[in-house]
């Protein structure tokens, strides 16, 4: 296996640092939004890949092919991901999910495979296959140098909105009643909906806040990047691991830090390993995350505390004289009341 | 025409895959968005080993399909107890980790994987065109739908199926759930490796996108798009999904690099409007294509009669089974020597009953059993005895503790402290399949059938120790596996006749009403032999005229020297029922004896039976 690929200074350290972050707050954004729609709705949101890559075309086609400025055409892209997001919700998940009842879990992540890839496929049909470039104006383009490291003014601006837009989230969730209304629906949308909130509305609200994060991300990348069809794809993998890892009942900065440090994490990695193994490193810390949940830490521990329990059935509780008394009759005395 | 035998190659090996899928997602339920990769672990090591070290490809898929079964074991260990969003979250991540790991190597081909590798030949039969591997294929098509088919439709299918329904519940009818789950995952693996090396060897080449993350989309929607848990469906699936390729290239004239675009728009599609219109596939689960064939018709009259008011369970003839069952439960079920017969002359009177809890032998002892959930105490130094041909009742107000002290004696909760024996037999530590195996069952207070599965099915779970619940005697030992089915059948049976259930043996229990339910829920425990057997509610929710041969039924059951304990609110059950008393205030026992005792306590009975 190939071990230090690149040579350990502090410069390219800091320089991975840096990357890490940057690259961290379009997972993080990702997994904020992942986490929203599946821990308020219950709905295992694949299609979200969709979603996020039409907010690229949908910049691209009104910049490069309509004329808009390129502002407007931001604008767009985005409210292009947050209608394709909330129709999803309304037409798809929620008739399917009245319809499934108990089942609906699998139905609905089936569906949205099912839109995600038929979604994916119309994107190659109507703008081919090939990638297309989203060349916004220059100045983005401009390469900033911080101490060692360099970065350019689109991730200033991605890192920026980012964090704006955890940050008003955030805000929103605590301060209005909109707000305290998702998390009651989070909680038990049961109880939510006998207090009077709809919680199908809450959903359709989840799937358009979710859907704004994603299309602010995607409009990001595809600037610095170009816009694919399968564009989606890798980052909202990453944003599912981000949403499990930091758990979808959380606060929204607490999953955004997730998503930075495990960024962070993944650029670090590339000291030790060659860039191609890199991404395995995401999915191993998600397996032995996922691993963990599997093993009985109080177990663990227990025969940590008490190695004999590995070798036998060892219990301090078991006494030589129960054994004689068993297959006589009970002795309880009856409790005087 | 080559080009036709090609595409039929093609919806050969998918077939391969579907089947296997079938197995894993629409029997066992267990969602897997990594198929498709497991079949890259056998097409890059039978394409590398015929490619680099000339292996035959018999031994190059054979040792493929052996990677891919050990490596399918691995991914199910984290798997086991991960609910749904998790396990579709890890197979997610494990497709690309498997493809990721492949492309890494340069013995591989790296990116591009590997290319042009040799012929096949079969000890001198050489495999130069697609039409020579007809014949090979359909063989192991026919291989596997063998294999699958013995797996799903036997009693370890049934298990399969328990655990889809409720993993927990089957737990509870003494099934290892973890030992299938790995197995059933490494062999689910092992037959898309075995197709990946078969796809590998007949493309001539083997590269991640022929094993990508659409691909195993693909494999599901031809499984849902066939019908879960009918294999049939999956040939049929994967076959008609196969060739839409071609016939939209060929037939329907569209550009063919652009004909895999449309294919999967068109599964995608299809994949929504089947979860919308049609969720239970082109042939439906449990649907026998011979027997329609034959022209039998499902015999729809019962499930209306089980849905029907008014409907009262029969067990006019119990009198009869049980003298049979009984016989059959001292012969199988207990080999402890039975003691001297009782006379219950007079059931109703508290003072014998008192006496016979007193001669009892002690069946299960618990001794300062203790749980705290943070800071709820859930149970405090519980100590109980449970006796032989006796009835306990567990009693209590709302929140007491009383179901808490079922999942503590049963392993699904693992106490803090104390002791549970029964026979002897330290039971804390175990799981609650061990438990179960032991000879302690439970029932549950929201009885938790399996919904899906006929009522005779839901007995025939609990029979103990079935050889077709293991792999081994279901491949080997076939008669011995039939032999002992029917066995289970007719006992099974009996005890659906014991409860007054027979009518409804081929009727699928979320059919069934609450009541029904109930009882087809008291038959499952009796099926398993135990000697002790923890009632949850039993006669909770059920027709007021129906209580009365409920608690005849549960009655009889002493004189088949069982030990009974119940948890119940209605104090006319408990008085008719019950020899012996535990009352429970806030995980604590904190009063025990007759019923009548009990009651006349005035502390207890402003605790619980309400202000005298």
């Amino acid at each position: 296996m190939p071990l230090f690929a690149v040579t350990i200074t502090w410069d390219s350290v800091s320089q991975l640092l840096v990357t890490g972050v940057i690259n961290g707050t379009a997972y993080g954004l990702l997994g904020v939004g992942f986490a929203l729609i599946l821990g308020v709705s219950g709905r295992f949101h694949f299609a979200y890949s969709f979603t996020y890559a039409l907010a690229g075309y949908g910049a691209f086609w009104a910049y490069a092919r309509v004329g808009l400025p390129f502002g407007l055409a931001a604008v767009f892209g985005v409210a292009v991901c947050v209608v394709a997001g909330v129709t999803i919700e309304r037409v798809g998940y929620r008739t399917l999910a009245h319809q499934a009842g108990g089942s609906a879990l699998l139905a609905i992540f089936v569906a949205s495979l099912g839109i995600g890839i038929a979604g994916e496929n119309l994107l190659r049909l109507t703008f081919s296959s090939a990638n297309q470039q989203l060349d916004g104006p220059s100045g983005f383009r401009t390469v900033l140098h911080w101490g060692p490291t360099s970065f350019r003014w689109v991730d200033v601006w991605q890192v920026l909105s980012a964090v704006v837009l955890v940050i008003a989230l955030t805000a929103l969730l605590r301060y209005t009643v909109l707000g305290r209304s998702i998390k009651a629906t989070r909680g038990n949308p049961e109880l939510a909906r006998i207090i009077g909130i709809n919680p199908d509305t809450i959903y359709l609200i989840c799937f358009a806040v979710g859907s704004l994060l994603a299309g602010v991300a995607a409009f990001w990348f595809g600037l610095k990047y170009s816009v694919a069809a399968d564009m989606g794809f890798k980052p909202v993998i990453y944003a599912f691991v981000v949403g499990f890892l930091a758990g979808t009942a959380r606060a929204p900065a607490r999953i955004f830090i997730v998503g930075v440090l495990l960024s962070v994490v993944e650029q670090l990695s590339s000291i030790f390993l060659e860039i191609r193994w890199t991404q395995l490193v995401v999915f191993v810390i998600l397996v032995i995350y996922l691993g963990s949940l599997s093993i009985n830490w109080s177990r663990v521990f227990a025969m940590i505390r008490n190695p004999a329990a590995l070798w036998g059935r060892a219990r301090v509780d078991d006494d030589e004289e129960e054994e004689e008394e068993l297959w006589k009759s009970g002795t309880s005395t009856p409790v005087s009341l | 025409m080559e080009v036709w035998y090609f595409y039929t190659g093609i919806a050969l090996i998918y077939i391969i895959f579907a089947l296997s899928l079938n197995l894993l997602l629409g029997y066992a339920g267990q969602v897997s968005a990594a198929h498709a990769a497991f079949g890259a672990v056998g097409g890059f090591l039978t394409g590398y080993l015929l490619q680099a070290r000339q292996w035959n490809i018999v031994f190059a898929l054979a040792l493929g399909t052996a990677v891919a079964f050990i490596i399918g074991a691995l991914v199910a260990l984290p798997a086991l107890k991960l609910s749904v969003e998790f396990l579709i979250l890890l197979t997610l991540a494990m497709s690309s980790v498997i493809i990721g790991f492949f492309t890494t190597f340069d013995q591989l081909g790296g990116i591009n994987g590997l290319t042009s590798l040799p012929k096949s030949n079969l000890f001198g039969w050489k495999w130069q065109n697609p039409s020579d591997w007809m014949l090979p294929l359909l063989v192991a098509v026919v291989v596997v739908f063998a294999i699958c088919w013995r797996i799903g439709e036997s009693p370890y299918g049934r298990v399969l199926k328990g655990i889809r329904e409720d993993d927990q519940a089957t737990r509870a009818q003494g099934k290892n759930v973890f030992r299938f789950k790995v197995m059933v995952f490494a062999i689910t693996s092992a037959m898309a490796g075995f197709g990946g090396g078969l796809l590998a060897a007949f493309f001539q080449l083997s590269t991640p996108g022929l094993f990508g993350f659409s691909i195993s989309l693909s494999i599901i929607a031809m499984v849902i798009f066939g019908g879960m848990a009918n294999l049939l469906g999956s040939v049929l699936g994967a076959g008609i999904l196969s060739f839409l390729d071609p016939i939209l290239s060929r037939a329907i004239g569209i550009r063919a690099d652009q004909a895999g675009f449309v294919r999967l728009i068109a599964y995608g599609l299809l994949l929504v409007a089947l979860v919308k219109l049609r969720p239970q596939g082109l042939i439906p689960e449990g649907y026998s294509v011979v027997g329609r064939l034959r022209g039998k018709r499902p015999d729809t009259s019962r499930i209306e009669m089980a849905r029907a008011e008014g409907w009262r369970p029969d067990v006019s003839t119990s009198i009869a089974t049980l003298a049979e069952a009984e016989h059959e439960y001292l012969e199988h079920g207990s080999a402890v020597v039975v003691g001297a017969e009782r006379a219950f002359a007079d059931k109703h009177d508290q003072a014998s009953r008192a006496g016979l809890w007193e001669d009892a032998d002690v069946l299960v002892r618990v001794r300062g059993l203790s749980k705290r959930f943070g800071g709820i105490v859930a149970a405090e130094d519980l100590s109980m005895t449970l006796r032989r041909g006796t009835i306990t009742a567990l009693v209590g107000p709302n929140g007491a503790g009383k179901t808490t002290v079922f999942n503590l004696l049963t392993g699904f909760i693992k106490p803090d402290r104390g002791s549970v024996k029964l026979n002897g037999v330290q039971l804390v530590g175990r799981t609650p399949d061990s438990v179960a195996r032991l000879g302690m069952v439970r029932t549950f207070q929201d009885v938790r059938l399996f919904q899906r599965l006929d009522c005779l099915q839901n007995v025939q779970m609990a029979v103990p120790a079935q050889p077709g619940e293991r792999l081994v005697p279901l491949f080997f030992q076939p008669r011995r596996v039939s032999a002992a089915e029917r066995e289970a059948t007719a006992k099974a049976m009996r005890w659906l006749e014991f409860v007054g259930m027979q009518d409804f043996a081929k009727v699928p229990a979320g059919a069934l009403s609450f009541g029904q339910s109930k009882l087809l829920s008291l038959a499952r425990v009796l099926a398993s032999d135990a000697q002790v057997l923890l009632l949850d509610e039993p006669a909770s929710g059920i027709d007021t005229h129906w209580i009365d041969t409920m608690l005849g039924l549960i009655e009889s059951l002493r004189e088949q020297r069982r030990s009974i304990c119940i948890v119940e609110h209605n104090l006319h059950v408990v008085g008719r029922l019950a020899d012996h008393t535990y009352f429970m205030e806030l995980g604590r026992i904190t009063a025990e004896g007759t019923i009548d005792e009990l009651t006349s306590s005035p502390r207890l009975a402003e605790v619980y039976f309400g202000a005298a």
